[in-house]
């Protein structure tokens, strides 16, 4: 197949020392970006660097970390194991929507999408009252004979979080990565089945080495999303310790109007998800290649 | 393609004769704005658009009160700081704002950069007030600057169902915290602002230095000493359940899980009155008290129309309003003295607002917050010590 190459200046243009054409044309979109991402990303780190009176100090990390180390460590602990938990859950759903064709799986196909278009802070006001000791989950439990409703279970804590973040983030994970498993033929796993493979082995074995892209981006992204969420958390933990980064984060602003400690709180979370980032990235710019490459 | 075109042509119609009615090139006949600034929550905006706008228009035909909101919390003022700092620093002779409402924290930056004008101590309706928060504000000498439109009052919310009889001290109630496990509900300091009323009025009992802290000056040497203070309110809350925030506390008494809780006196009468609260709650002041904070009328020192907005806050602070609006309708308290709007209100809305709480408790009772300084080291030391 021929190659057509487009986006690059002709020779002329180059000849002259002129600037190339497609400068122009890039500016709008880059400096919307410089202003918007880059201006603020960059002036917050520089400001968790100053301290009340602006001098260059490293004060605002040493307050971060002498209050806040516990939360930092219970953010990542969220972050991680709740990051896991969704896409393992996702992948098992994922893959019974791919290989089970039934009435059920068509409903489920139909349904698990609301998740994805209730904002977490309805979310987290449902959770508030679901979830509460007296809410509807435990009143349903205590009339059913499950718990006495005197000594309810405790769920405004780390279980609470990690069903809502399940709840609202699974659906999300589950559309990016069942739509890697539609890319699989059906050849391959009427394949397997013919030769005896299960349920289980056609997940492990199949759908899930042909799939790592998808489940990776939906890592990242729900990973990502986890540790930038604020509402949840500071509805559903509300006073309560550890809690969250984003938390804390408001915290400073609202009582002490502290920016350089919510920014060195803010760049902590940078680093939080600067490994998962990089990792994206790496991945897309690797799929393009290979991309370019095929073409 | 038409419709767009009108559109935009109608768009800088109106923006060009808003801003010429703005800028005082208006004809004759039209009303002159009378500029009125508030921070503080969505509420606030109601009460201006739709309840003292149209009151004073109505007495003052040739006044269109435009009411701007600036936003919730010590942020709202902030923002009206801003303006006028920028309008003493442009050099202007007139300023926007005629009449702006503010929190504590905005009248200690303004005074110390001479921003208001003093009017208040001339208003026939000064003889009303009664509140040490008229005076002094956060350690700011404010008399004559500031005319307090409401009070917020915090207090113990209980359920009497089981809870026969309060506790009226903090003493009494660190005993039955350890009688009742789990039933004494706050929202510790990152769930809103009530549960940092509580832990200041814990600070204020522990120390008894509630004087010193609320008059400066500002010792670090007490703050250092506050160790000691905490970790009695670390075992204290060893015997609490920690709410999801001031919404969150009311929501679980109201639901049964926690019996007494400290609640927004406005924010709990609201509650009952939207039926998201069991009317039968009631509320407690125990000793030696528990802090409230007031809002503020304040008039720019260069104000456009000063003869206006000294009418404006004498209407609202006027005994007829503050009964029918402020009481009545906002379950603020009022910020003049609550036994002038005694008759003024149904009587059943007065016994309702001050059946637990009297006039004569929040006046021996109801705390100031501390000093900037202190208030900060207070919620930090939460932080320190118990998180």
């Amino acid at each position: 197949m021929p190659v057509i190459r487009t986006a690059v200046a002709p020779p002329a243009a180059r000849r002259r020392g002129g600037i190339p054409p497609y400068i122009p044309l890039l500016i709008p979109a880059v400096a919307f970006m410089l202003l918007v991402y880059a201006f603020p990303f960059l002036s917050s780190i520089v400001t968790s660097f100053l301290d009340q009176q602006g001098v260059p100090s490293l004060s605002n990390y040493r307050r971060t970390v002498d209050l806040y180390a516990r939360d930092i460590i219970f953010t990542l602990l969220v972050s991680v194991s709740n990051t896991a938990g969704t896409i393992l859950l996702a992948i098992a759903l994922a893959a019974y929507l791919r290989v089970r064709n039934s009435r059920m799986s068509r409903f489920i196909g139909h349904v698990y999408k609301l998740g994805i278009f209730i904002p977490f802070v309805v979310v987290a006001q449902m959770m508030r009252t679901f979830l509460a000791p007296h809410g509807l989950l435990n009143v349903t439990l205590a009339r059913t004979g499950f718990i006495d409703i005197d000594s309810p279970l405790q769920l405004f804590n780390f279980s609470g979080l990690t069903f809502g973040f399940m709840w609202k983030l699974v659906p999300f994970a589950i559309l990016i990565i069942y739509g890697g498993f539609q890319m699989i033929d059906n050849s391959y796993l009427e394949a397997a089945r013919s030769t005896g493979a299960g349920f289980f082995a056609m997940v492990a074995r199949i759908l899930v080495p042909m799939n790592k892209s998808s489940i990776l981006v939906a890592t990242v992204l729900v990973y990502a999303q986890i540790v930038s969420c604020f509402t949840l958390p500071y509805m559903l933990l509300g006073g309560r310790t550890p809690t969250t980064i984003t938390v804390d984060i408001a915290h400073r602003v609202t009582y002490f109007r502290d920016y350089g400690s919510a920014n060195s709180l803010g760049v902590i979370s940078y680093a939080l998800v600067l490994v998962a980032a990089a990792y994206y990235l790496k991945t897309s710019v690797r799929q393009y290649r290979q991309g370019a490459d095929n073409a | 393609m038409r419709k767009v075109t009108v559109c935009i042509f109608s768009l800088v119609l109106v923006l060009t004769f808003g801003g010429l009615v703005f800028g005082g090139g208006a004809r004759e006949e039209a009303p002159t704005n009378l500029v009125y600034m508030t921070a503080g929550d969505v509420n606030m905006l109601a009460l201006g658009q739709h309840v003292l706008g149209p009151q004073f228009e109505a007495d003052h035909p040739n006044y269109s009160v435009m009411t701007i909101h600036t936003g919730p919390g010590n942020a709202g003022s902030q923002r009206i700081l801003e303006k006028l700092l920028a309008e003493r620093d442009a050099g202007r002779e007139k300023w926007d704002v005629d009449v702006a409402m503010v929190h504590e924290i905005f009248m200690t930056w303004a005074m110390e950069e001479d921003l208001l004008q003093s009017y208040a101590t001339e208003l026939d309706t000064w003889q009303y007030v009664t509140s040490p928060f008229a005076k002094s504000a956060l350690g700011a000498d404010i008399e004559g600057y500031a005319m307090p439109m409401f009070h917020s009052q915090t207090a113990l919310a209980y359920n009497p169902e089981y809870v026969d009889d309060p506790p009226a001290s903090f003493e009494e109630l660190v005993l039955w915290v350890q009688d009742n496990p789990g039933k004494f509900g706050y929202n510790g300091i990152k769930g809103g602002m009530s549960g940092v009323a509580f832990t200041t009025a814990w600070v204020y009992w522990q120390t008894g230095a509630y004087e010193k802290y609320t008059s400066g000056p500002f010792e670090q040497s007490e703050v250092d000493a506050w160790e000691a203070v905490y970790e009695e309110l670390a075992d204290f809350n060893e015997y609490v359940t920690i709410t999801a925030g001031n919404v969150g506390t009311l929501d679980a008494l109201n639901r049964g899980e926690i019996w007494m809780g400290p609640v927004w006196v406005d924010m709990f009468f609201t509650f009952m009155d939207e039926g998201k609260l069991d009317p039968n709650m009631r509320l407690a002041l125990p000793e030696p008290g528990l802090p409230g904070q007031p809002m503020y009328f304040v008039i720019p020192r260069q104000a456009r129309n000063p003869e206006a907005a000294r009418d404006f806050v004498e209407m609202v602070t006027s005994p007829t309003v503050q009964a029918k609006d402020i009481v009545q309708r906002f379950n603020w308290y009022p910020g003049i003295d609550g036994s002038y709007i005694e008759g003024k209100v149904p009587q059943e809305v007065f016994d309702t607002i001050y059946r637990d709480v009297s006039p004569a408790d929040l006046a021996r009772k109801s705390q100031a917050f501390p000093l900037a300084d202190y208030f900060s080291a207070v919620v930090e030391s939460y932080e320190r010590w118990i998180d």
